[in-house]
Protein backbone atom coordinates (compact mmCIF):
# COMPACT_ATOMS: atom_id res chain seq x y z
CA UNK A 1 0.00 0.00 0.00
CA UNK A 2 1.60 3.24 -1.13
CA UNK A 3 0.70 6.01 1.29
CA UNK A 4 2.22 9.46 1.60
CA UNK A 5 1.90 12.27 4.08
CA UNK A 6 -0.87 14.56 2.90
CA UNK A 7 -2.88 11.82 1.26
CA UNK A 8 -6.64 12.01 1.68
CA UNK A 9 -8.33 8.88 2.98
CA UNK A 10 -11.28 7.82 0.79
CA UNK A 11 -14.50 9.21 2.26
CA UNK A 12 -17.18 7.12 3.94
CA UNK A 13 -20.72 8.36 3.47
CA UNK A 14 -23.70 8.07 5.81
CA UNK A 15 -26.60 9.53 3.80
CA UNK A 16 -28.96 9.81 6.78
CA UNK A 17 -28.38 9.16 10.47
CA UNK A 18 -31.31 6.95 11.42
CA UNK A 19 -33.12 7.27 14.72
CA UNK A 20 -34.04 3.59 14.89
CA UNK A 21 -30.32 2.82 15.00
CA UNK A 22 -29.97 5.21 17.94
CA UNK A 23 -32.73 3.32 19.73
CA UNK A 24 -31.01 -0.01 19.15
CA UNK A 25 -27.72 1.53 20.24
CA UNK A 26 -29.28 2.94 23.42
CA UNK A 27 -30.37 -0.57 24.37
CA UNK A 28 -26.97 -2.09 23.57
CA UNK A 29 -25.16 0.62 25.53
CA UNK A 30 -27.70 0.58 28.39
CA UNK A 31 -27.59 4.35 28.00
CA UNK A 32 -30.48 6.02 29.83
CA UNK A 33 -30.04 9.46 28.28
CA UNK A 34 -33.34 10.32 26.55
CA UNK A 35 -31.70 12.67 24.06
CA UNK A 36 -30.90 9.56 22.02
CA UNK A 37 -34.47 8.30 21.69
CA UNK A 38 -36.96 10.98 22.77
CA UNK A 39 -37.12 13.93 20.37
CA UNK A 40 -39.05 16.01 22.92
CA UNK A 41 -36.03 15.98 25.28
CA UNK A 42 -33.66 17.85 23.01
CA UNK A 43 -35.37 21.24 22.82
CA UNK A 44 -33.16 22.73 25.56
CA UNK A 45 -30.23 22.24 23.21
CA UNK A 46 -32.03 23.80 20.27
CA UNK A 47 -32.64 20.44 18.62
CA UNK A 48 -36.40 20.11 19.16
CA UNK A 49 -37.81 17.30 17.05
CA UNK A 50 -34.42 15.66 16.59
CA UNK A 51 -32.59 12.97 18.49
CA UNK A 52 -28.87 13.14 19.20
CA UNK A 53 -26.64 10.36 17.93
CA UNK A 54 -24.56 8.48 20.50
CA UNK A 55 -20.85 9.36 20.55
CA UNK A 56 -19.74 5.79 19.74
CA UNK A 57 -22.07 5.74 16.72
CA UNK A 58 -20.82 9.04 15.34
CA UNK A 59 -17.22 7.99 15.61
CA UNK A 60 -17.99 4.57 14.13
CA UNK A 61 -18.42 6.18 10.71
CA UNK A 62 -14.75 7.13 10.83
CA UNK A 63 -13.86 3.62 12.00
CA UNK A 64 -15.68 2.30 8.93
CA UNK A 65 -13.75 4.69 6.70
CA UNK A 66 -10.43 3.44 8.12
CA UNK A 67 -11.51 -0.19 7.81
CA UNK A 68 -12.41 0.27 4.15
CA UNK A 69 -9.07 1.98 3.54
CA UNK A 70 -6.59 -0.17 5.47
CA UNK A 71 -8.43 -3.27 6.66
CA UNK A 72 -10.57 -4.23 9.61
CA UNK A 73 -7.66 -4.99 11.95
CA UNK A 74 -5.65 -1.89 11.08
CA UNK A 75 -6.69 0.61 13.77
CA UNK A 76 -4.20 0.89 16.62
CA UNK A 77 -5.45 4.04 18.30
CA UNK A 78 -8.47 6.26 17.90
CA UNK A 79 -8.98 9.54 19.74
CA UNK A 80 -12.21 11.46 19.26
CA UNK A 81 -13.67 14.78 20.40
CA UNK A 82 -17.23 15.96 19.93
CA UNK A 83 -17.47 19.67 19.11
CA UNK A 84 -21.01 19.41 17.71
CA UNK A 85 -23.90 17.01 18.00
CA UNK A 86 -24.74 14.55 15.24
CA UNK A 87 -28.51 14.63 14.78
CA UNK A 88 -31.12 12.34 13.36
CA UNK A 89 -31.47 12.65 9.58
CA UNK A 90 -28.06 14.32 9.25
CA UNK A 91 -26.09 13.51 6.14
CA UNK A 92 -22.53 13.03 7.36
CA UNK A 93 -19.31 12.14 5.60
CA UNK A 94 -16.27 10.65 7.34
CA UNK A 95 -13.03 12.15 6.07
CA UNK A 96 -9.37 11.85 6.89
CA UNK A 97 -5.87 12.86 5.95
CA UNK A 98 -2.50 11.23 6.57
CA UNK A 99 -0.36 13.54 8.71
CA UNK A 100 2.59 11.29 9.51
CA UNK A 101 4.19 7.94 8.89
CA UNK A 102 6.42 5.96 11.24
CA UNK A 103 7.91 2.50 11.22
CA UNK A 104 7.23 0.12 14.05
CA UNK A 105 8.01 -3.54 14.69
CA UNK A 106 4.92 -4.83 12.91
CA UNK A 107 4.92 -2.37 10.03
CA UNK A 108 4.26 1.22 9.07
CA UNK A 109 1.85 3.26 11.13
CA UNK A 110 -0.07 6.06 9.43
CA UNK A 111 -0.96 8.94 11.72
CA UNK A 112 -4.18 10.51 10.53
CA UNK A 113 -6.44 13.44 11.24
CA UNK A 114 -10.04 12.29 10.96
CA UNK A 115 -13.31 14.17 11.11
CA UNK A 116 -17.01 13.94 10.42
CA UNK A 117 -18.35 16.52 7.97
CA UNK A 118 -21.84 17.89 7.48
CA UNK A 119 -22.57 20.34 4.68
CA UNK A 120 -24.73 22.62 6.82
CA UNK A 121 -22.78 22.67 10.09
CA UNK A 122 -19.22 21.81 9.06
CA UNK A 123 -17.09 19.58 11.27
CA UNK A 124 -19.21 17.73 13.82
CA UNK A 125 -16.60 15.39 15.30
CA UNK A 126 -12.84 15.44 14.98
CA UNK A 127 -9.91 13.45 16.22
CA UNK A 128 -6.94 11.39 15.22
CA UNK A 129 -6.09 7.79 14.51
CA UNK A 130 -3.08 5.55 14.18
CA UNK A 131 -3.48 2.90 11.50
CA UNK A 132 -1.23 -0.05 10.66
CA UNK A 133 -0.85 -0.06 6.91
CA UNK A 134 -1.15 -3.35 5.06
CA UNK A 135 2.26 -4.62 3.96
CA UNK B 1 -36.80 20.07 38.27
CA UNK B 2 -34.68 20.62 41.38
CA UNK B 3 -31.00 20.94 40.67
CA UNK B 4 -28.86 19.34 43.37
CA UNK B 5 -26.22 21.49 45.06
CA UNK B 6 -22.76 21.51 43.53
CA UNK B 7 -20.58 18.92 45.29
CA UNK B 8 -17.51 20.09 47.14
CA UNK B 9 -14.42 20.16 44.99
CA UNK B 10 -12.68 17.83 47.45
CA UNK B 11 -15.43 15.26 46.98
CA UNK B 12 -14.72 15.27 43.27
CA UNK B 13 -10.96 15.12 43.70
CA UNK B 14 -11.35 12.19 46.09
CA UNK B 15 -12.70 10.12 43.22
CA UNK B 16 -9.17 9.66 41.87
CA UNK B 17 -8.18 6.07 42.48
CA UNK B 18 -11.73 4.79 42.66
CA UNK B 19 -11.73 1.22 41.44
CA UNK B 20 -14.74 -0.37 39.81
CA UNK B 21 -15.47 -3.97 40.72
CA UNK B 22 -14.21 -5.32 37.41
CA UNK B 23 -15.22 -8.59 35.85
CA UNK B 24 -15.56 -10.31 32.52
CA UNK B 25 -17.56 -9.53 29.42
CA UNK B 26 -18.23 -11.81 26.49
CA UNK B 27 -19.49 -10.16 23.32
CA UNK B 28 -22.19 -12.34 21.83
CA UNK B 29 -22.73 -12.65 18.08
CA UNK B 30 -26.18 -11.05 18.24
CA UNK B 31 -24.83 -8.04 20.10
CA UNK B 32 -21.95 -7.53 17.68
CA UNK B 33 -24.25 -8.03 14.70
CA UNK B 34 -26.70 -5.38 15.90
CA UNK B 35 -23.95 -2.99 16.94
CA UNK B 36 -22.21 -3.29 13.58
CA UNK B 37 -25.49 -2.78 11.73
CA UNK B 38 -26.06 0.41 13.72
CA UNK B 39 -22.76 1.77 12.38
CA UNK B 40 -23.85 1.15 8.80
CA UNK B 41 -21.12 -1.42 8.18
CA UNK B 42 -21.37 -5.04 7.13
CA UNK B 43 -20.35 -7.69 9.68
CA UNK B 44 -16.59 -7.88 10.05
CA UNK B 45 -14.75 -11.07 9.05
CA UNK B 46 -13.72 -13.87 11.41
CA UNK B 47 -16.17 -12.86 14.16
CA UNK B 48 -14.25 -9.66 14.77
CA UNK B 49 -16.03 -7.22 17.02
CA UNK B 50 -16.65 -3.73 15.65
CA UNK B 51 -14.44 -1.25 17.53
CA UNK B 52 -17.53 0.80 18.40
CA UNK B 53 -17.92 -1.78 21.18
CA UNK B 54 -14.99 -0.10 22.90
CA UNK B 55 -17.38 2.25 24.63
CA UNK B 56 -19.88 -0.05 26.30
CA UNK B 57 -17.99 -3.34 26.63
CA UNK B 58 -15.36 -1.94 29.04
CA UNK B 59 -18.02 -0.15 31.08
CA UNK B 60 -20.33 -3.12 31.46
CA UNK B 61 -17.43 -5.54 31.86
CA UNK B 62 -16.10 -3.47 34.73
CA UNK B 63 -19.45 -4.05 36.41
CA UNK B 64 -20.54 -0.49 36.25
CA UNK B 65 -23.01 1.46 34.13
CA UNK B 66 -23.22 4.80 32.44
CA UNK B 67 -25.77 5.74 35.10
CA UNK B 68 -23.38 4.86 37.91
CA UNK B 69 -20.60 6.86 36.26
CA UNK B 70 -22.95 9.83 36.06
CA UNK B 71 -23.87 9.36 39.73
CA UNK B 72 -20.27 9.08 40.95
CA UNK B 73 -19.62 12.56 39.62
CA UNK B 74 -22.95 13.76 41.05
CA UNK B 75 -24.26 14.75 37.64
CA UNK B 76 -27.07 17.26 37.79
CA UNK B 77 -28.89 15.38 35.05
CA UNK B 78 -28.12 12.90 32.29
CA UNK B 79 -28.10 15.83 29.91
CA UNK B 80 -25.50 17.74 31.94
CA UNK B 81 -22.69 15.42 30.80
CA UNK B 82 -20.38 16.57 28.03
CA UNK B 83 -17.78 14.42 26.30
CA UNK B 84 -14.23 15.73 26.26
CA UNK B 85 -12.79 12.73 24.44
CA UNK B 86 -12.77 9.01 23.92
CA UNK B 87 -9.33 7.49 23.48
CA UNK B 88 -9.28 3.86 22.36
CA UNK B 89 -6.03 1.91 22.13
CA UNK B 90 -6.43 -1.36 20.25
CA UNK B 91 -3.50 -3.68 20.84
CA UNK B 92 -5.28 -6.54 19.09
CA UNK B 93 -8.75 -6.97 17.59
CA UNK B 94 -11.59 -8.10 19.85
CA UNK B 95 -13.59 -11.19 18.90
CA UNK B 96 -17.02 -12.57 19.67
CA UNK B 97 -17.44 -15.22 22.37
CA UNK B 98 -14.17 -14.43 24.16
CA UNK B 99 -14.47 -13.71 27.91
CA UNK B 100 -12.44 -10.54 28.32
CA UNK B 101 -11.25 -9.50 31.77
CA UNK B 102 -11.86 -5.85 32.49
CA UNK B 103 -10.49 -3.60 35.18
CA UNK B 104 -11.26 0.08 35.60
CA UNK B 105 -10.31 3.05 37.71
CA UNK B 106 -10.79 6.80 37.88
CA UNK B 107 -7.45 8.39 37.06
CA UNK B 108 -8.28 12.11 37.06
CA UNK B 109 -11.00 14.21 38.71
CA UNK B 110 -11.02 17.91 39.36
CA UNK B 111 -13.05 21.09 39.04
CA UNK B 112 -12.40 23.31 36.05
CA UNK B 113 -13.63 26.76 35.06
CA UNK B 114 -13.15 27.38 31.37
CA UNK B 115 -12.35 30.66 29.62
CA UNK B 116 -16.07 31.37 29.29
CA UNK B 117 -16.50 31.19 33.04
CA UNK B 118 -18.37 27.90 32.90
CA UNK B 119 -17.67 25.49 35.72
CA UNK B 120 -17.56 21.74 35.33
CA UNK B 121 -15.98 18.73 36.93
CA UNK B 122 -13.62 16.83 34.62
CA UNK B 123 -13.46 13.12 35.36
CA UNK B 124 -11.37 10.54 33.51
CA UNK B 125 -12.05 6.80 33.57
CA UNK B 126 -9.56 4.22 32.30
CA UNK B 127 -10.67 0.70 31.38
CA UNK B 128 -8.23 -2.12 30.56
CA UNK B 129 -9.44 -5.09 28.52
CA UNK B 130 -7.38 -8.30 28.70
CA UNK B 131 -7.82 -11.60 26.91
CA UNK B 132 -8.17 -14.87 28.87
CA UNK B 133 -4.38 -15.32 28.76
CA UNK B 134 -3.92 -11.99 30.52
CA UNK B 135 -2.64 -10.12 27.49
CA UNK B 136 -3.83 -6.52 27.28
CA UNK B 137 -6.07 -6.33 24.21
CA UNK B 138 -7.35 -2.78 24.47
CA UNK B 139 -7.65 0.27 26.66
CA UNK B 140 -10.46 2.81 26.72
CA UNK B 141 -10.00 6.23 28.30
CA UNK B 142 -13.24 8.15 28.74
CA UNK B 143 -13.11 11.81 29.78
CA UNK B 144 -16.35 13.51 30.64
CA UNK B 145 -17.35 16.97 31.84
CA UNK B 146 -20.01 17.19 34.54
CA UNK B 147 -21.48 20.62 33.95
CA UNK B 148 -22.73 22.62 36.94
CA UNK B 149 -25.43 25.23 36.84
CA UNK B 150 -25.03 26.20 40.49
CA UNK B 151 -22.15 28.28 41.81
Amino acid sequence: MNVNIGDDIPEWDMPSVRRERMRTMAAILRDPNPVHWDDTSTGRYGFEGKTINQGPLGLSYMVNMLHDWAGTTSIRRFIMTFPQAVLSEDHVIARGKVTGLRDEEDGTIAECDIWLHNDERGTLLKGSAEVLLPG
Amino acid sequence: MTIPPMPDREEIRALVGHQFPGGTYTIAHWENFLLTECTGANPLPNSQVHPAAMFHVPILGANTTIGEMFALGQAEADSSIGIESYDWELFSPLFEDVPYDITATITEADRVTNDKGRTFDRIQFVFNVADPDGNLSARSTVTWHYHRTTS
